[in-house]
């Protein structure tokens, strides 16, 4: 662990470097605070990314909100009866 | 180290109930509390595994018996699940390994992109992301003042690009994208190693975005202005 990460300038990395770690990034499976402060600064000052990142999240938000599906009432009474029986 | 979710502690038995629990001094109080437990449990995914199970089957009716079939299967498991915090995935591979046993034959299924689904790696780079491969007409597209109108359509647009989407790619999105599952978990429900969540995760976005964006482009979603640009 390095507590010292932000007393020094966090290097800089290309469009493609961040691209590549985005999704990592985005879904929290990027654990490297080191790694993850590159990303966050170079999306701090390269609107291309930036806005790819946006549409990224756009996107995913979307998805979950169209993905989800009301649970007939029926299958909770289903489900219910049938724990109850156990 | 995989000691949440293994086969060993999934339910092999069809109908015969085993109930968890061992029989104490308190006996059937024991048992009681067991079975709340796991109705907690139960109640708090249920959401979640309906919405997996629809988009398996494809079929209300169908989803309905694979969510109980698969509560019922858990049921008879539950003892030896060790880790409780993590049952929700626990319950999710359940149910997987029950849509493949049981319902994936009689699952209808739509025409989904001609794709070789099986390939895991990332040696292929035909389908590198539009945010990649096309940037600049992408942003164009992603910025213009129609962005508002396609976000209107987008939940339906984006639940027919995710209904096309191979099998292996439109679960992992979902345990992933929907549900929020780890790359680790979904890869304990799926059975496949971590890197192969990963890749498909990519994979999938990109076919994904790839829908949208040409059923943006038919739709006559993209302007005149971006036609031009990429053309």
């Amino acid at each position: 662990m390095n507590d010292n990460n932000n007393d020094h300038a966090v290097v800089d990395i290309d469009c493609m470097e961040a691209i590549n770690g985005l999704y990592a990034y985005l879904d929290g499976e990027m654990d490297d605070p080191v790694q993850i402060s590159k990303i966050e600064n170079h999306l701090c000052h390269c609107r291309s990314c930036y806005s790819r990142t946006e549409f990224e999240k756009t996107l995913s938000e979307r998805l979950r909100k169209s993905a989800g599906n009301q649970t007939p009432e029926r299958l909770h009474d289903r489900l219910r009866n049938l724990i109850d029986r156990f | 180290m995989n000691t949440a979710i293994s086969d060993d502690n999934a339910a092999r038995t069809d109908g015969n109930i085993r109930p968890p629990g061992r029989v104490t001094d308190t006996g059937q109080m024991k048992d009681e509390d067991t079975k709340a437990a796991f109705s907690r449990h139960v109640e708090n995914c249920t959401d979640s595994l309906y919405s997996l199970a629809l988009r398996l089957t494809r079929n209300n009716a169908d989803a309905e018996d694979l969510v109980a079939d698969s509560v019922t299967k858990a049921w008879s498991a539950f003892e030896s699940l060790e880790d409780r915090n993590r049952f929700r995935p626990w319950l999710f591979r359940i149910l997987h390994n029950c849509f493949i046993s049981s319902y994936r034959k009689k699952s209808v299924r739509p025409v989904e992109h001609a794709y070789n689904d099986l390939v895991d790696d990332d040696s292929h780079d035909d389908l590198t992301s539009l945010l990649i491969k096309q940037p600049d007409e992408f942003l164009l597209w992603w910025s213009n003042p129609e962005r508002e109108f396609v976000n209107s359509l987008l939940g339906e647009d984006i639940m027919s690009a995710i209904e096309m989407l191979p099998e292996a790619f439109r679960i992992t999105v979902l345990l992933v994208n929907v549900e929020g599952l780890s790359y680790d978990e979904a890869a304990e429900v799926l059975d496949v190693p971590p890197g192969t969540v990963r890749s498909r995760m990519k994979r999938g976005r990109t076919l994904l975005q790839k829908s949208l964006w040409e059923h943006a482009r038919e739709a006559g979603l993209v302007s005149d202005d971006i036609k031009r640009c990429t053309s």
